[in-house]
């Protein structure tokens, strides 16, 4: 089915398959149409049907709060076309960076399936063909027996794979979630779309490093280290990582981090924050090069943040709330000019 | 269409945005201390409802979905923002906030050119 959208300027065209969302069609087509989480909950690929039939999809979507319905507004990343049609997207379509890689559908197989602690799970998919993404992307990901993809940031990088590594946290609720905790699912198939996302790392650009992640939002963080590790770029720039767990039971990739820490020890500042206990006295006394503090991830972090940016780039990963207490105080009390700031946020 | 009344002047405190709604139109309401400011209800960039998301201090706003920037007073575009704010008139009458709803202000979100 052919789907077009009319700006002033230009009229984009792009084919949907049948059942295929419209975002994930126009995306694969090249056309930078906007998005967020791709996954029905933050309402950024908002459209409007001019002309021809759809299928709504997910009806209760987060995302379609105060959208509507006598304009025939939808969420791109639910809705499948049942005809050609025509929308009209409210925003620029606008490509965010040259080196912008189109995704694309991906049948994978898990390969790997280990528990990283009680409630976080770290599985690798791997996929028929050799990919590229940017460290810090994100792929959405359904299982055979789930209805609705969910997305995931890589936590590897590596320049052209067939390998994708993903942590996921346990949520009973949840649909991929739940399925992935149910039973070792190696060799399983698993739908994916991507690469997408913006929140990006790219050592061209030449900051230093500033980076805040609770939970399970450390994935894209993990593969931002990798990458800068392999191109020695924190030979020359600084990062400071806070990471943020509940419980030091809770606390995974220790050995990963241990090991960007040893090999940069004058540039990189690894913090993790636990919220519920304190350190344990091993880690107080262990001269591992990391810090480990008491309190949310934020009352660390915040104040070690530098009044207006210098050049510095900072990265926000983790639960939507902890994303939007961090964006106010940055932005109002530390004075982080806006582009300084990059941040993804699917929960 | 013609002045018409928003709200007391006392429920729109400063840095906080209030909406209203007058005939089925959404208004945005603001104070910048010296006075009033009415817009529509959505950001300029990707129609994110601003009294969810506006972030207000000194007189500037932040949406904090992609961060765009506005001086409140005047709607013009402060940092990465690259469309201005529309704002309506407005004035005081007897303590009430009055809003000239000549027609809705709409974003043109058809040019990608800008």
């Amino acid at each position: 089915m052919l789907i077009e959208i009319e700006k002033k300027s230009q009229t984009y065209q792009f084919e949907a398959n049948a059942g295929e969302k419209l975002l994930y069609a126009g995306l694969r087509a090249g056309i930078p149409l906007p998005f967020e989480c791709a996954t029905g909950t933050c309402g950024s690929c908002k459209a409007r049907v001019t002309q021809g039939e759809v299928d709504e999809g997910w009806s209760e979507a987060p995302g379609k709060e105060r959208f509507k319905v006598v304009k025939r507004e939808i969420l791109m990343c639910q809705c499948s076309a049942q005809s050609d049609c025509s929308l009209s997207v409210p925003t620029k379509i606008v490509a965010f960076r040259d080196d912008d890689i189109n995704p694309d559908h991906h049948i994978g197989v898990i390969t790997q399936y280990e528990k990283l602690t009680e409630d976080v799970l770290r599985f690798n998919v791997e996929i028929p063909t050799n990919i590229s993404f940017h460290a810090g992307q994100f792929f959405v990901l359904q299982a055979p027996e789930v209805n609705g993809f969910r997305a995931y940031s890589m936590v590897n990088y590596s320049p052209g794979t067939n390998q994708l590594e993903f942590i996921i946290k346990q949520n009973p609720h949840g649909g991929l979630s739940k399925w992935i905790f149910d039973s070792d699912r190696t060799q399983e198939k698993l739908e994916l779309f991507g690469p997408l996302g913006h929140a990006t790392f790219h050592p061209d650009e030449s900051h230093d490093l500033f980076m805040i992640a609770g939970g399970s939002g450390i994935a894209g963080l993990m593969s931002i280290l990798e990458y800068g590790r392999q191109v020695n770029y924190f030979k020359n720039r600084k990062v400071s990582l806070f990471f943020g767990v509940r419980t030091p039971a809770d606390f995974f990739f220790a050995e990963r981090l241990r090991a960007v820490k040893a090999q940069f020890p004058d540039t990189v500042s690894i913090n993790i924050a636990f919220s519920n206990a304190p350190p344990t006295a091993e880690q107080l006394s262990s001269n591992d090069g990391l810090i480990y503090l008491q309190g949310m991830v934020h009352e660390h972090a915040l104040p070690a943040v530098l009044e207006g940016g210098g050049n510095v780039m900072h990265y926000l990963a983790g639960p939507g709330p902890m994303v939007d207490a961090l964006i106010r105080p940055l932005i109002l009390k530390s004075k982080i000019p806006v582009h300084r700031v990059r941040y993804d946020k699917f929960s | 269409m013609s002045w018409k009344a928003a709200c007391p002047v006392s429920d729109v405190k400063q840095d906080t945005l209030k909406e209203c709604t007058i005939d089925g139109i959404e208004i945005l309401l603001a104070n910048v201390g010296d006075g009033f400011r009415a817009y529509p209800p959505v950001c300029p960039h990707m129609e994110q409802y601003l009294e969810g998301s506006g972030i207000c201090a000194n007189n500037v706003m932040t949406c904090d979905r992609h961060l765009w920037q506005w001086d409140m007073k005047t709607g013009e575009p402060l940092g990465p923002a690259e469309k201005p704010l529309l704002i309506y008139q407005t004035k005081e009458v007897n303590g009430q906030l009055m809003v000239f709803l000549d027609k809705e202000l709409e974003y043109d979100f058809d040019d990608d050119d800008d």
